[in-house]
């Protein structure tokens, strides 16, 4: 189980821009998608999303389970909220709707408005999930302390989030050993125990040794920062950071992406619009 | 002014907050600029708390009850501020993947300089000085997380000097390290008290230690100072069973009495191998991109004793985990009592070849020992009337039966090396004819690990015990079967009296020939196949000479 | 002479950020980051997706305040979203979400410990608490448009998950404490 993000992406050119360029693009990314119900701006977002992604040069052998996962997770929460709710209709009143059919017991009308929506909820999802992804890949360790820090994060929070991701590949390498020495003692967490309290109470074994090696191994750690004058002044950062050109290009563009569509969406443009080909359909 | 010591202890004792007895009493102790310091002791005896005591933790980090003082260069630790201690000392703590806090080597060299708001330009001249004088260039730029062991240790080392402290304070730093690396760290050390430094090392590898040329030693026993003075005055009391000192050592004090000599025990003819136990056949380890096993091939009989030596990464766990099945081979077959492990289940194996992982805690989550015990067997519906005895005769297999209510007691509150014995005890509640033991001496002093081999030995169930280790003493004086792996192949198979004759492979694995092994060498395998350990050997060489045969072994020999 | 000397960070208000506390949460962080993905990744029954992990929120935060317990919550969802491919920012008002249970849990272990001087009922019950309060964030998605309305954030959202995770937190949280407690005893911290 080799889940730990690694820096994969070294030497793109999303990795050579400046790590805060990343985390900010990324926030302004999620609020400019989050307004948009229109395909078509969707769309535009959606190509935005691709070629950012694309900038990193993630090998897909890399993240194969992870967009796997997302697509049936993204299509999960979609379908289900469809068929429970027949999809939002931001503002269609019932009789408006150009209804397909309704779901068999349920009930609810599947609809050329719902499929829109449902459409436009995957891809809401599916670019933020690209434009979010590169930050595992293509920001050097090292750089995420520097880069908190420099977004104003207190100091000592910058480091954390910085141990936080030294940690995670550590921690999971440790999940694997007890994995395997559970495994060992005729433990086998796929088959025991069905249902819900049995899914819970069978990782009993398998948190417990890991929590408490963690725990009782940062003494060291604790001591190590301690003994080095860690949380006693303000700090500096050897790592520098400064915007180039590009940084700043980059943010611009995000930036006039959020300010486009925010002017669209209080102008209530950026509400759900139907292409005709679905609506069609229903006749 | 070398007459104004660094560091002065006076009469120092110290109480654990939640400790009944102090962890040391009375220590005093002065340390001069450019002296070493070595402190050795049993397991427990104190030495890391008087190191705190030096570096400030204690009482800043540790409350509890102290008595006497710790000077640093004439100011009491207690009203100096942590931070202001660590100005003036350098600590090196034993474990080095815990006390690495950055992810690339830059930032973990850049960590204390950076806290003491050094600015950025000066943080980079220094991180160059200090490359230079550790001599790890060749580590610039990497990320700590793909360092080896040993290189995380010298990075440590490293990081430790960032400061520029006078004084550094030094735990156990050899524990996890091949000898080749220990001998670039303690080369280091050297530098360091030749250009006025202090410096304090805790180390149980008393032999290697030495190299060190210490200016005195510290012995400590159950927290107080048993011995303070030059290096010969501690050979001649220090006890060869709780520390590991040199053969010749060893050999001086068995002529000094000659009433410990004995003749070596009749040599045993080569053991039966009995039939195949754990067989691979040209199996090949791919993880990830890397290969990491290239081909091994081994046939382990059932009633041998197998070590398994190597540098770090060289495959020695991977290699014993194809047998259990944790990893599977891309290419080859791994054969356990003839038929082929990928067709058998994980639980199967676990019955006939019980395995101990090398860090016990990693498999600790009962709430008692006696849950702990009963987990495997629960697993598995072994038969069992009453669990307790089920329990405490796993228990008595190891020696761990003699602490009182140890059923009762929350497993990780036990100490290391008896966590150590409680998973060899899981091991075992399964009733393995075989055992694999991972690392077993790591993290614990000579007698313990000794103790342990010695309740290993003594289970009469077993047929057949096949264990890794970086300790090459431990390997050949109680394996008569040695393997040696380098890159994922098998470079050396057979008899330690034969496979330690090949020296270029003993460097090119990093190895370390020790004065024990060259004794044995010496003596010319006249105790059979197998190495006898230093206090026998000893022994058996007085009696030789006192039956006048003279005898291959003498100290001149061991050099 | 005998001086009794408390360490720097004694007597250190449930507020105060040391080395300790920066330490524990980002372990915290990275370990429900990592055990949230692992039990993902346990082929699920019921398709309520339970993360037996997410009781390792409410136990950093119980055992070691809520300032621990805030950042493991927060930070170790982003890590286990991210480690999915979900995206850091994704769900980031369901990170908050998870940041506010640790927090509570923190808060309540404190508040409540006089109330309830069994440490393992006082720790489910600063669990649950924290759940069903901390939880309350998610109706935020109306907001975001990932609900449409204060029912089906209400049906769709706020229940599965604090059914889900009351579950866990309620169970495991205990455990782990009483896993702890003999250890802390032990190391004398
Ligand atoms: N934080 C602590 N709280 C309470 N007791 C402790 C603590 N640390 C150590 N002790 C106890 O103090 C005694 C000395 O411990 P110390 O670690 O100094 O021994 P040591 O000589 O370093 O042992 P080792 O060689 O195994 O490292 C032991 O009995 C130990 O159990
Ligand atoms: N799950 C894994 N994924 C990738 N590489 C791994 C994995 N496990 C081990 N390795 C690598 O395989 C190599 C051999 O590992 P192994 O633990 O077998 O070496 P070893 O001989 O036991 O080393 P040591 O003496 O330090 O224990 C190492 O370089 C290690 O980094
Ligand atoms: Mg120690
Ligand atoms: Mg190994």
């Amino acid at each position: 189980m080799n889940i730990a993000p690694r820096y994969l992406g070294r030497g793109s050119w999303l990795a050579r821009r400046d790590p805060r360029v990343l985390l900010i693009g990324l926030a302004l990314f999620v609020f400019t998608v989050i307004q948009v119900w229109d395909l078509r701006i969707l769309a535009v977002l959606g190509v935005v999303a691709g070629v950012y992604y694309r900038s990193a040069r993630i090998p897909f052998a890399a993240v194969r389970l992870q967009w796997t996962y997302v697509i049936f997770f993204i299509s999960f929460v979609v379908i289900t909220n469809t068929l429970l709710t027949g999809g939002e209709l931001r503002g269609f009143t019932e009789d408006e709707l150009h209804v397909y059919f309704h779901v068999p017991l349920l009930g609810t009308p599947i609809s050329a408005e719902s499929v829109t929506y449902a459409i436009a909820q995957f891809m809401r999802f599916l670019s933020m999930a690209a434009v979010g992804l590169p930050i595992a890949y293509a920001i050097a360790p090292g750089d995420i302390g520097p880069a908190f820090a420099r977004l104003g994060v207190p100091y000592k929070f910058a480091y954390g989030m910085e141990l936080t991701f030294r940690f995670v590949p550590s921690l999971s390498a440790d999940m694997q050993t007890t994995i395997d020495a559970q495994r060992l003692r005729g433990y086998d967490w796929e088959r025991r125990g069905r249902g819900l309290l049995g899914k819970v109470t069978r990782t009993i074994p398998l948190l417990t040794p890991v929590t408490m090696n963690a725990i009782v191994g940062a003494e060291d750690t604790i001591d190590a920062m301690d003994l080095r004058g860690f949380g006693t002044q303000r700090r500096t950062w050897l790592r520098q950071l400064r915007f180039g050109v590009t940084d700043w290009a980059v943010l611009a563009g995000f930036v006039a992406m959020l300010v486009t569509v925010t002017i669209l969406s209080f102008t209530g443009r950026t509400d759900l619009w139907v292409p005709e080909v679905l609506i069609d359909l229903a006749s | 002014m070398p007459d104004v010591p660094l560091i002065e202890v006076v009469d120092l004792t110290f109480r654990y907050r939640r400790a009944t007895e102090p962890a040391i009493r009375n220590v005093s102790v002065t340390i001069r600029a450019g002296e070493v310091l070595l402190i050795a002791g049993p397991s427990g005896c104190g030495k890391s708390t008087l190191l705190r005591a030096i570096n400030g933790l204690v009482p800043h980090a540790y409350p509890g009850e102290l008595a006497g003082s710790v000077h640093i260069d004439g100011r009491p630790t207690t009203e100096l501020r942590l931070r202001e201690i660590s100005a003036d000392v350098g600590t090196l703590l034993q474990d080095p993947a815990k006390q690495i806090i950055g992810s690339t080597v830059e930032a973990e060299l850049a960590f204390g300089p950076e806290n003491v708001a050094m600015a950025p330009a000066a943080i980079g001249e220094r991180i160059g000085e200090v490359i230079a004088a550790t001599r790890i260039s060749d580590l610039a730029g990497r990320e700590t997380a793909h360092l080896s062991g040993g290189e995380r240790q010298l990075l440590a080392m490293a990081g430790a000097m960032m400061l520029r402290p006078r004084c550094l304070v030094v735990d156990e730093p050899l524990a996890n390290l091949d000898p080749a690396t220990a001998r670039h760290l303690l080369g280091l050390l050297r530098d360091l008290a030749d250009t006025g430094h202090a410096v304090v090392i805790v180390e149980h590898r008393v032999e290697e230690a030495l190299e060190l040329r210490p200016d005195r030693v510290l012995a400590m026993e159950l927290g107080r100072a048993t011995y303070l003075g030059p290096p010969s005055g501690f050979l001649e009391i220090a006890d060869p069973g709780s520390v590991k000192l040199p053969f010749e050592v060893v050999l001086a004090r068995a002529r000094s009495d000659r009433a410990a000599a004995a003749p070596a025990p009749s040599a045993p003819s080569r053991p039966e191998l009995g039939p195949s136990r754990l067989a691979f056949e040209d199996v090949h380890v791919s993880l990830g991109e890397r290969d990491i096993l290239r081909g091994v091939n081994a046939d382990l009989g059932a009633r041998e004793t197998v070590a398994v030596l190597g540098p770090n990464g060289s495959g020695k766990t991977t290699l014993f985990r194809t047998a259990m099945r944790l990893v599977s081979p891309t290419v080859g077959r791994v054969l356990v009592d003839g038929s082929n492990v990928a067709t058998a289940s994980i639980a199967e194996l676990a019955r006939s070849i019980g395995y101990v992982f090398q860090s016990p805690s990693q498999m600790l989550f009962a709430r008692t020992v006696r849950d702990e015990l009963l987990f495997g067997p629960t697993n598995l519906g072994l038969p069992m009337e009453d669990p307790d005895v089920v329990a405490m005769d796993a228990l008595r297999r190891t020696g761990l039966d003699r602490e009182e209510l140890i059923l009762d007691r929350p497993p990780l509150t036990l100490s290391f090396g008896q966590q150590k014995r409680l998973a060899l005890a899981i091991g075992l509640s399964l009733q393995p004819r075989t055992l694999i033991l991972d690392e077993p001496s790591a993290g614990q002093d000579h007698r313990t690990s000794e103790a342990f081999m010695a309740a290993v030995a003594a289970i009469p169930e077993l047929e057949s015990l096949y264990f890794v280790t970086h300790d090459v003493d431990l390997a050949l004086t109680h394996a008569d079967r040695i393997l040696v792996l380098r890159d994922g192949r098998i470079v050396a198979d057979g008899p330690p009296a034969s496979v330690v004759e090949d020296v270029v492979l003993w460097r090119t694995c990093n190895l370390h020939r020790t004065s024990l092994m060259a004794a044995n060498q010496a003596w010319a395998g006249r105790a059979g196949p197998r190495f006898l350990d230093a206090m026998t050997l000893a022994a058996a060489m007085v009696a030789d000479e006192a039956s006048g045969r003279g005898g291959g072994g003498s100290a001149s020999a061991a050099g | 002479m005998s001086t009794t000397v408390m360490p720097e960070d004694r007597g250190a208000g449930m507020w105060e950020v040391t080395t300790r506390v920066i330490v524990y949460a980002a372990i915290g962080a990275a370990l429900y980051g990592v055990a949230a993905v692992f039990s993902v990744l346990i082929p699920g029954t019921a398709n309520v997706s339970v993360r037996p992990a997410f009781a390792l929120v409410t136990f950093f935060g119980f055992a070691f305040g809520p300032i621990v317990g805030f950042f493991t919550g927060l930070v170790g969802n982003m890590i286990a979203d991210q480690i999915s491919g979900w995206g850091l920012l994704t769900s980031w008002n369901w990170s908050v979400a998870n940041g506010l249970v640790g927090l509570l849990a923190g808060v309540f272990g404190v508040t409540l410990a006089r109330a309830i001087p069994n440490r393992l009922v006082l720790s489910a019950v600063a669990a649950a608490l924290a759940i069903v309060i901390g939880f309350l964030f998610v109706f935020t998605d109306i907001w975001l448009g990932t609900a449409d309305d204060l029912s089906v954030a209400f049906t769709a959202n706020y229940l599965p998950v604090i059914a889900s995770n009351l579950i866990a937190g309620v169970i495991l949280t205990p455990i782990l404490v009483a896993a702890w407690d003999p250890i802390r005893q032990s190391m004398g911290r």
